[in-house]
Formats: structure tokens, C-alpha cells, sequence
């Protein structure tokens, strides 16, 4: 036989380099030939090629190699398809966990690292996840939810950042109506409905709206009585919310009945809706027609302005199936008309859908919820970071514990374990772990979760962080999603082992430091962390800079009283008996909170025109809070309504020279011409995020709502419970409200000062979880190493060399993580933190080098704590055993 | 009578290991069907044939030793197993059969 076979075979000399079949047909035929048949078929082609060599040349016999090789895709010749059994997966999934359960049990320290850091963590996710579920089912109740839209302003004005609104002119509504097109329906709505409601005796304060007859259409507020058509049709009537409808009748079905407004205004009752439900941005306890607020300014030309876009809203009901092109060119032709008019400024409509209302971007003069989209995104985005933190440290404890993981990675694969079974197998364990910390964290969002909503107040309002049956499913979801992405990267590592290597001997695999992922992963947490604590020193310090900023008055024991509706004197009177309260002055508003009052002032022999934020006062006002007069005097009793005092900004716009000039100048406010009797200094009437911009006291007293009473006394609570008495006598029926001017200033900044605390909050998980991870690691480090510390031990180190010894590592990574942080935080304060504030704290080397060396500290203690342990045991233990 | 399950292709293929003797390995049953039977036939399609008459045992095969032309890759050579042998003669004696039945007169062709 041998020798037939050696007949058979051609004579020829190969050099195998440069002769042979096609290279790419070749290895094509091995990837798709089945292994078993392989080395019989490639062997026949190669020597049918040879044959054919010989007999036709090499092209030709390519050639016929190549169509052999296309000839070989048949279902015989190509590799099966290897399909997992079913019947397998249920026990090879069993004993995955058991495995998972059993590595977990063995590594307690580890599996407790991880799983508190993933639960911590997790639990922040939670509240992000309940917060995102929440705020997304806001205003989904309305049946066309989708096809609502509202119109909101843009006005660009000279030298100003566009401001933009959420309102717009009623004109806009009247407009779109009576002679434009790309809409089915579209409402008009008055924001301030306020007053006091009467029935016999029961008073409710109303707290409203006032619509076009639309409204019940286009909302999905179902009325229990009453045509929702007609409802709000002709003036004089009115639709009660139940609450309001049985506060007042003590029953709901009162459609036709009267009720009393001020001022003796005698409203029919048309319909009584159920109460909006609480996620709507538009709350009412009452809806007016807007036809009674039409026939109340017929005679005010400016009510139906272009110009008067501060109060109402409009709302538009799109037709199925359309977008909102036609809508938006109808509202481009109406402001380019309407600018046309307008001297100095120009105002542009948008669309906003109902979606992108709440929460949405921040718009003035905004209905009713507002929630900023940046609020949203900013506790999202600090959920992840936190999230990222603690899913490195399982990757990195993972990875650092291959080592331990090798052989049975390496019995695994010799007895058939593929690699795509073995990286399944470290997932499930790593998703168990994640399981496992849901369990906790659950437990932490429910401590957490009053924490979380007590820190802002705005939060607080809307959010109640209920928990819906869809969002332990998310929860869940997120547990998974949670495990595979910290298992991935370990998995990845540990079932890419050679069984080669492993069974060699284990001592070439944890020893390589190829891993420099691990390093990466730590770097980026000691990042986070510096760049929260960096973050929470500087958000503190502005903070603290904003509340004792100089104001430009003095703001100190002044007791804020507001006057719902009662008359100002008979107030005053009251109060000023008691002799704690040293000065009492009234005022329209509250300055430095956040409020602006505006209106457009005209400069007489300048012919020039300017937006004026003003705010009516009592003549005590000036010297009440110590605000200081450059020229003139405060306004005399009487004249009070048609003098003004000035602001050291307006003088310098309106170029009126020195301050004893603009005594005795007129400026024309709201169609009125007004005398300048007066220049303050400059002040802050806005908030820090605002520069001082021009400015008039006016002093008409039918503008008052506020009282300030300058108090000295020893007993705040006494003199606040005299007061409280007296106001009782004057009004039974509203609760007293009164606040400390410092209190109202720092209530306005809360927004800082919640930032400051989730940031906070923030820093310490962040930290934490980062300290474990780094413990983790450096137990790991001195487990491994602690041959070679003991030795050096013996042969004389002391502790110090040790620790540095091992710290070494570390130190370059802090480096190099503290010179990404600082620059990042700096950058990040300066744009999103302070980003609207024009009056910022200077940021020094201290706070942000503070920050990192507190990083710093925790860490050398972390791995300094390790490192004495393992040191201070006797050499003796870790050096017999071999 | 057992139906025997032998294709017309595969009937050719047991003849040529047969008539191959020791040398029956692809490439030179490859090349005889190709000479004897005047067609034209691929190795991926013989692979074919080879593995199902393997699978209905009328074939079995050994693996030869590794040769150096071949990049060390070892021919497979095929024998017919007794039970190949019993098929493809009772396919042979059906046949024969057949053609005792026809009389000559029939066979002759036929020109129009």
C-alpha cells in the first residue's frame, strides 16, 4: 500500500512560500469547514491543486481551487451551527449560583464591599429613578395631551440677554382665534384669580384662574355639574373646584348659585370640576370667564396690548395629524405685525409642547409648577457619577481577584466551557451581587427619601416620590442593567484565561500587570471625589457670600408682614402700639427675594425710554431700611402717587448728571407724569443673579402688600405672639403671615443652599464608596504582597517605608486624578452653579487644594491602616508556610 | 424484498472504492469517476456522497498517515463494508433481472 500511494503522488519540488493555492480561498474553506472533515478535504484540494499544477499551470489550477472551495458550501461540508440545549441551561444556571453564592460567602469582606458600595449607590439611583417616573407623569392625564401646545414669548430688548416667558399677550389668543388658522382650538388664561370668595359666612380665599371657554375643551378637567361648553362663556360666572364648592355651600351640585366678590361683585356659579389632579402644572381652586375680565377692561386699551404679555397664557389644541408648522407661521405673521408697533423692543412667540412644560426650561412668569430641566438633568447625571463610582469598585475588586478565580476558570474550560458560557457565569454573579444590593438599597431610599425631599423646597412641592407598581419593575430593570455593567469588564478578564497558563501555575497571572484598567477605574474615583468636595466647599462659600452680601440696606430685624387685603392704616395703628416695634413702613413687594415689578418709564427731556423695575413704599420706607438718600427727601404723605425717587442706575442711563440735577425732572410712568423728588443709592431690589439695573420707588398706597416692622426685642417669640393677637382682631380669617426680612433673603437662595446640601450628600457617598473600593484594594494589595512586607520587615524597613512603599502607587494616581479635578470642578462651578449669579466669591488655591488633600488624607489613612496591620503581625506567621 | 437505499451516484462512488482497492481516498476517487464516468464532478459534492453512504454503512474509512505534499494533512482512505458489498449486488441482481425480462426485439431502437 505504501508504496501504490507513493506512485500516485506527483514529483515536484515546493516551495511553499511562493507556490500554492489561493491564500483567501484557503482560509475561506476554513472558516466555514467543519473541523472533523477539515483535514481530509483541504488535504485533497491541496493535492488536487498540485495535480493541476503540474498538468495546467498555476492559474488554471487556482482557478479550479477556487470553485472547488465555492463547491464545498453544502450543508455536509459546512460547520454546524453548535445550538445550547435547553435542557442544560436550567442546571447550568443553578449551579452558577450556587457557585456565585458560595464565592460570595467565602470573600466576605469583598462581597460586603461591594455589595454596601452598589447599595448606597443603588439607593441613589432609586431616588433618581422615582424622581425621573414622577416628574415624567406630570400632565399626562389630559386626553390630548399631545396635542397641546403653549405659546411662550421671547422679548429681546437693547443691551439684555432675551428674556424668555411663559406668557404672552391676550391679544395673542384674541388674534389667533378671530383670524388664523393651524389650530382646532386655542385658550386664553389670566394667571392672578386671587381674592376672597363669600358665601354667608364662609370665606375661601380663591386661588384661580381666569379662561376663555375653551378651557374645559382642550383640558381634561371634568366637570361633575355643569356644561364644560358654556361654563365660561358669559361674564360673571364662575366654576368652583369640589373643595372650594364645599367649602363655601357645604355641598357640590351649587351650579346657578351666587357668590360674593370684593368689592361687592355679585358671580354666578356655572359648573363645579373636579379638583385638578396633582400632577398638573395648572392648579386652580376656581376658573373665572375671561369674558368678565374683558368687560372689567374695556375701558384700559393697554389690557389687550402687544405689550401686556406678563399675565396671561395662551394654550392651543392642535389638529390630529398635524404638526405645528401652520401654528408657528400664524404666530410669526402676529409678532411681526404686532412689532411693527413697538418702539425699543420686539417680542417672538414659540410652541411649547405639554411634555416639555414641567419639567422644562426656565421661563418667567410660569403658571404654575415650574421645574427646571437643568434641576433634572444635574441629580440624573450625579445619580450616574455616584452609580459609576461603585460599579468600578466591583470591577476592580473582581479583576484584582482573578488570581483566585483561575482555577476554577481553568477546570471550567478543560472540562468544555466556552468562553461565552464562562463570561455568562461571572455576569449572573455579578448581577446576583446586584440583586442582593437592590434589596439595601431599598431599605436606604426609604431613609433617604425624606432627606431627599426636605432639601429643596421646590422639590418638595411636587414630588412626593410615591412608589407606582411600573417602578419596581424599573427597579429591578436597573438591577440588572446595574450588574452587567459592573460584571462586564471582570467577566471579560476572567474567561479570557488561557487554561494553558493556568495550569501551569498561578503565579503568572496576578502578578501581570497588564490590568491597567484597574488603575483607571481608581483614578476616576479619587477624581469624582475631590471634584464633590471641591464642588461643596465652593457652592458653601458662595453661599455664605451671597447671605451676608451688602444689599445696599439694611435688612437686619425687619419682620415682613403680609397684608392680604386688609387696609394698610388700621394695621399700622394696631401694631405700633406695641412699643417692641421701633419703625413700621409699607411696601408693594419684598425686594432682594426674587419678585420684579416692571414697567416702562419714558425721560421726558431725554425723549428716551427704558424698562423700570420699580416698587411702591410708604415715605418711613427709606429710613425703616436704612437705605441712604443721595439728594432730596423721602415722598411727603400727600403727593405720594405722583412723585418717584430714583436709583443712582437711572440717573446715569437716562444721563441726568449729578443727583441734585434729577430733582425736580419728570419722568412719564404707566401714561402718568412723575416728579423726581429723591436719589437713592444704588441697592439690590433683584437677586444676586441680577445686576443693578434702573429703578423707582413709586408711592401709591393701593399698591401695598406688605407691612415691615422694625423690631427690638429680647423675646422674638412673645413679641411675634402680640403681634399675631393683633392681627387677629383685624382679620379672623387669614393666617398670620410674617417673616424676618433674613429669613426671606436666605429662603430665596434656598436653591443654593439645596444644591449645596444634595451636593454634599453627594460627596459623602461618593467618598465613601470610593474608600471602600480603595480599602478593598489595598487589603488586597497587602494579602498578596505580604511575603515580600514581611521579609523587607525582617531585613529592617520600618512602617514608613512600608506604607510609602505601597502608597507609591497611589500617590501618582492622586496626582494625576487631583490635576483633572480641579480644573474640571473650577470650570464646572463657574458654568453651572453660578453660571446666572453675577456676583461670585473669588475661588483661591485654598478651596480648591482643600478639597483634593482632604482626598488625599482618607486615602494615605485607608492604606496606612492595612499596611500596620499586616506589618505588626508577628514575621514568624506569614514566613513558615510555603 | 428490502428496498435498498442506493442512489445512482452513490452506486458509482461504492464501485470506484472498490475498484480502487487500497488507494480509495479522495482525490483518486475523484479523478477515476471523473475519467470511467465521463462527468464532471466537485470533491464538495463526493464529500457529500462519501459521508452519507458512511452513514448508511456501506462504507467505513481510516485515516492514513500525515503526508509532507499535503502540508502534513492525512488522506482518508474508504473501504466498502460487507454490507456495501451485499447492497450493491442485490442492486446488480435487480437489475439483472430487468434485463432477462425485455425481450431482444424490444431493445432494438427504434428510427422514425
Amino acid at each position: 500500500m505504501e508504496s501504490g500511494t507513493q506512485n500516485c503522488l506527483p514529483k515536484l519540488v515546493i516551495d511553499p512560500s511562493n507556490i500554492g493555492p489561493p491564500r483567501r480561498a484557503e482560509r475561506f474553506f476554513k472558516y466555514f469547514c467543519d473541523q472533523e472533515y477539515f483535514e481530509e478535504l483541504q488535504g485533497d484540494l491541496e493535492e488536487k491543486f498540485f495535480i493541476n499544477m503540474k498538468r495546467l499551470g498555476q492559474r488554471k489550477a487556482k482557478s479550479i481551487y477556487r470553485n472547488e472551495v465555492l463547491k464545498m458550501l453544502r450543508p455536509s461540508v459546512i460547520k454546524k451551527v453548535k445550538t445550547q440545549t435547553q435542557l442544560n441551561n436550567t442546571a447550568m444556571f443553578k449551579n452558577y449560583t450556587l457557585i456565585a453564592f458560595r464565592s460570595i460567602a467565602r470573600n466576605k469582606l469583598f462581597s460586603a464591599i461591594n455589595v454596601v458600595g452598589l447599595a448606597i449607590s443603588m439607593a441613589v439611583g432609586l431616588l433618581a429613578i422615582t424622581f425621573l417616573a414622577e416628574l415624567n407623569s406630570y400632565d399626562t392625564f389630559h386626553i390630548n395631551a399631545d396635542r397641546i401646545y403653549r405659546v411662550i414669548n421671547t422679548a429681546y430688548e437693547p443691551n439684555q440677554d432675551p428674556g424668555l416667558y411663559a406668557t404672552t399677550s391676550p391679544l395673542t389668543g384674541k388674534r389667533l382665534k378671530e383670524e388664523f388658522a393651524g389650530f382646532e382650538k386655542v385658550v386664553t388664561i389670566y394667571r392672578n384669580f386671587n381674592g376672597d370668595a363669600k358665601k354667608g359666612d364662609n370665606t375661601v380665599s380663591i386661588r384661580g384662574l381666569v379662561a376663555t371657554e375653551e378651557f374645559f375643551d382642550i383640558f381634561t378637567f371634568p366637570l361633575i355639574y355643569g356644561d364644560p361648553a358654556q361654563a365660561l362663556k358669559n361674564p360673571m360666572s364662575l366654576v368652583l373646584t369640589e373643595t372650594s364648592a364645599l367649602a363655601l355651600f357645604g355641598k357640590t351640585d351649587v351650579v346657578g348659585k351666587i357668590i360674593e366678590w370684593d368689592r361687592g361683585l355679585q358671580i354666578t356659579v356655572t359648573g363645579v370640576a373636579q379638583n385638578p389632579p396633582r400632577k398638573s402644572h395648572i392648579q386652580f381652586n376656581a376658573v373665572g370667564s375671561f369674558s368678565t375680565l374683558e368687560l372689567m377692561n374695556r375701558n384700559n386699551p393697554s389690557f389687550m396690548s402687544w405689550e401686556n404679555m406678563w399675565n396671561s397664557h395662551v394654550y392651543a389644541l392642535l389638529p390630529k395629524g398635524e404638526g405645528i408648522a401652520p401654528l408657528q407661521a400664524s404666530l410669526d405673521k402676529i409678532s411681526e405685525e404686532e412689532n411693527a408697533k413697538l418702539k425699543n423692543w420686539s417680542i417672538e412667540m414659540g410652541l411649547q409642547s405639554m411634555s416639555s412644560v414641567f419639567p422644562g426650561k426656565k421661563l418667567y412668569n410660569e403658571i404654575g409648577a415650574r421645574m427646571d430641566m437643568k434641576t433634572v438633568n444635574s441629580i440624573v447625571i450625579l445619580a450616574l457619577i455616584v452609580l459609576a463610582s461603585a460599579c468600578f469598585n466591583y470591577t476592580n475588586l473582581s479583576i484584582a481577584r482573578t488570581l483566585k478565580r483561575a482555577k476554577e476558570v481553568g477546570v471550567r474550560k478543560v472540562i468544555g466551557a466556552r468562553r461565552a458560557q464562562l463570561l455568562f457565569q461571572f455576569i449572573i454573579e455579578a448581577i446576583i451581587i446586584s440583586l442582593l444590593a437592590l434589596f439595601f438599597a431599598f431599605f436606604i431610599f426609604q431613609l433617604l427619601k425624606p432627606e431627599f425631599l426636605a432639601m429643596d423646597r421646590n422639590i418638595q412641592r411636587y414630588i412626593t416620590l410615591d412608589l407606582a407598581l411600573s417602578t419596581y419593575l424599573y427597579f429591578f430593570l436597573f438591577a440588572l442593567a446595574i450588574g452587567l455593567i459592573a460584571g462586564f469588564l471582570p467577566s471579560l478578564a476572567l474567561s479570557k484565561l488561557r487554561v494553558s497558563n493556568i495550569l501551569k501555575g498561578v503565579s503568572g497571572i496576578g502578578a501581570n500587570n497588564k490590568f491597567n484598567v484597574r488603575k483607571l477605574l481608581i483614578g476616576i474615583q479619587f477624581t469624582l471625589s475631590m471634584a464633590f468636595v471641591i464642588m461643596v466647599t465652593l457652592t458653601y462659600k458662595q453661599y455664605k457670600y451671597v447671605l451676608g452680601y451688602d444689599l445696599g440696606f439694611t435688612s437686619e430685624n425687619v419682620l415682613n408682614i403680609n397684608l392680604q387685603g386688609n387696609d394698610v392704616q388700621t394695621l399700622i395703628n394696631s401694631f405700633s402700639q406695641l412699643p417692641e416695634i421701633s419703625e413700621i413702613s409699607a411696601a408693594s413687594a419684598v425686594p432682594s427675594t426674587g419678585g420684579m415689578w416692571m414697567d416702562r418709564g419714558k425721560y421726558i427731556e431725554g425723549n428716551d425710554s427704558l424698562s423700570l423695575y420699580n416698587l411702591h413704599i410708604s415715605p418711613e420706607y427709606l429710613d425703616n431700611l436704612g437705605h441712604t438718600l443721595l439728594a432730596g427727601t423721602t415722598f411727603s404723605e400727600t403727593q405720594g402717587r405722583n412723585q418717584i425717587i430714583i436709583n443712582e442706575q437711572l440717573l446715569k442711563r437716562f444721563q441726568m448728571g449729578e443727583p441734585f440735577d434729577a430733582l425736580g425732572k419728570t419722568i412719564r410712568i404707566q401714561g402718568k407724569a412723575r416728579n423726581v423728588i429723591g436719589v437713592v443709592k444704588d441697592f439690590h431690589y433683584g437677586m444676586l443673579d441680577n445686576v443693578i439695573e434702573p429703578f423707582v420707588f413709586l408711592g401709591d398706597p393701593n399698591e401695598f402688600n406688605m407691612i415691615n416692622l422694625k423690631v427690638a426685642s429680647t423675646d422674638i417669640v412673645a413679641t411675634m405672639q402680640k403681634l399675631e393677637e393683633k392681627w387677629i382682631e383685624i382679620d379672623g380669617i387669614h393666617p398670620f403671615q410674617a417673616i424676618f426680612y433674613d429669613d426671606r433673603i436666605e429662603q430665596a437662595y434656598s436653591k443654593l443652599a439645596s444644591s449645596m446640601k444634595i451636593l454634599g450628600l453627594l460627596a459623602l457617598i461618593a467618598i465613601s464608596i470610593s474608600m471602600l473600593g480603595l480599602l478593598g484594594m489595598a487589603v488586597y494589595t497587602t494579602e498578596t504582597r505580604i511575603k515580600e512586607l514581611t521579609i523587607r520587615k525582617v531585613l529592617g524597613a520600618n512602617g514608613t517605608n512600608l506604607i510609602s512603599l505601597l502608597s507609591k502607587n497611589f500617590i501618582l494616581l492622586f496626582l494625576a486624578a487631583s490635576a483633572v479635578a480641579i480644573p474640571v470642578t473650577f470650570y464646572a462651578f463657574k458654568e453651572m452653579v453660578v453660571s446666572q449669579m453675577k456676583y461670585v466669591i473669588d475661588i483661591g488655591a485654598l478651596e480648591l487644594g482643600s478639597g483634593a488633600l482632604i482626598v488625599l488624607i482618607i486615602a494615605l489613612l485607608t492604606i496606612g491602616s492595612q499596611t500596620r496591620k499586616a506589618i505588626r503581625t508577628n514575621p514568624v506567621n506569614h514566613l513558615r508556610n510555603e | 424484498m428490502k428496498r435498498i437505499n442506493l442512489g445512482e451516484f452513490e452506486e458509482i462512488a461504492l464501485l470506484t472504492v472498490l475498484v480502487l482497492g487500497d488507494n480509495a481516498y479522495g482525490v483518486s476517487i475523484k479523478t477515476e469517476i471523473n475519467m470511467d464516468g465521463k462527468r464532471s464532478i466537485s470533491r464538495g459534492a463526493l464529500h457529500t456522497a462519501l459521508s452519507r453512504l458512511e452513514d448508511k454503512g456501506f462504507l467505513t474509512s481510516t485515516q492514513g498517515d500525515s503526508i509532507k505534499s499535503r502540508k502534513g494533512m492525512p488522506r482518508r482512505y474508504y473501504q466498502v463494508t460487507n454490507k456495501g458489498k451485499l447492497a450493491l449486488q442485490e442492486v446488480r441482481e435487480m437489475r439483472d433481472a430487468l434485463w432477462q425480462r425485455i425481450p431482444s426485439v424490444r431493445m432494438e431502437l427504434n428510427y422514425v
